[in-house]
């Protein structure tokens, strides 16, 4: 009889094991892509262009609308991460913020970078309607374009990026804003 | 008895690492949106006097915040960016139009957690009432975002 114990004891003790390891297994196969890009995007950082194709070709690039998205191995990003926007030219990180805001994207931005796990960055662009283009063509409205990029800041790895061009745009950085808010979402895990 | 005592306490063991293990693998949670009615705020300074139109404006669509003066004394900050584009005389002469664009962006960090609570833009391709306009547009959607708790 006692020859049989081993083995229910064996049992349960795979199964407590199983148990305690499913949310640690859950959380790294999360993080694992951007850890497994660690080492590209650091070793884009040297001048050699070798790395960086690597790193290139590691992207997976999607058309849209009017950008491109691209993530780093289906990089995604657990709801309610602490987020920091670093600031862009022309205040373009206020429109970001306010862009999560408003198509719900469920992050938690922080003004404070060493409380974020994440960062955002990037660079915008306005290019207001000439006379020509309101002769020609009526239209008064603006041309927008921003490129964004989010980081681990823990690995340093970037796991997402996107770039929107919006020609007339109907309400400027705004339209542009949500345009990488909305993106960014498609990488949150709700 | 020594064979089933060492069973027990790898058990305990094990369900010490379960729960702890648990514990690491919990999602974020969410955080508080509510903005308490009566709160102090501090408006920081935003580029074209544009924090002037906005104290102007909470004051004016009747927004439960107090505006603080110190930051220090303040439970909110509110930080953004706006721009003008004065009609260009091609704006006025071909499209018919002499109101200006407005654009601006605000945002609302409670300055213990330093999370952003609220955030809100707005762009007027031509603003009756230029800044004024688009400070009173921020003001109405911060009083509703207070009033509804959202």
């Amino acid at each position: 009889m006692q020859n049989k114990r081993p083995p229910k004891v064996l049992v349960l003790v795979a199964l407590i094991l199983s148990v305690a390891t499913y949310s640690q297994s859950a959380q790294s196969q999360e993080n694992s892509s951007a850890t497994d890009q660690n080492k590209p995007a650091n070793e884009t950082t040297p001048a050699s262009n070798q790395p960086a194709k690597e790193a290139a070709s590691d992207l997976k690039q999607a058309s849209s609308e009017e950008g491109k998205l691209a993530t780093v191995n289906d990089a995604k990003i657990p709801s309610y991460a602490r987020v920091y926007v670093a600031p862009m030219l022309g205040g373009f990180e206020n429109y970001i913020i306010a862009g999560l805001r408003n198509k719900k994207v469920p992050l938690t931005v922080v003004v404070d970078r060493s409380k974020a796990d994440y960062e955002i960055s990037g660079v915008s662009e306005s290019e207001k309607a000439g006379w020509a283009k309101m002769l020609f063509i009526g239209v008064q409205n603006s041309n927008e374009q921003a490129s964004i990029k989010i980081a681990h800041l823990k690995t340093g790895a970037v796991i997402f990026g996107y770039s929107v061009h919006k020609t007339n745009s109907a309400r400027g950085k705004q339209s542009a804003g949500e345009a990488c808010a909305k993106h960014i979402k498609q990488i949150v895990i709700e | 008895m020594a064979y089933s005592r060492r069973v027990v306490s790898m058990f305990v063991v094990l369900i010490v690492v379960a729960v702890t293990a648990a514990q690491a693998g919990e999602k974020n949670a969410p955080p508080s949106q509510k903005i308490p009615k009566g709160s102090k705020v501090f408006v920081a300074p935003i580029a074209d006097g544009f924090d002037s139109y906005l104290k102007d404006a909470i004051a004016k669509k009747k927004v439960p915040l107090e505006i603080a003066t110190n930051r220090d004394q303040a439970d909110y900050e509110i930080t953004g960016t706006a721009e003008t584009q004065k009609a260009s005389t091609a704006k006025i002469l071909i499209m018919g139009n002499w109101h200006s664009r407005e654009e601006a962006s605000i945002t609302l960090s409670n300055i213990k957690s330093g999370e952003v609570v609220w955030a809100y833009s707005v762009h007027q391709e031509a603003s009756t009432h230029g800044k004024r306009s688009s400070a009173e547009s921020c003001a109405k959607h911060l009083k509703d975002a207070i009033e509804q708790g959202k």
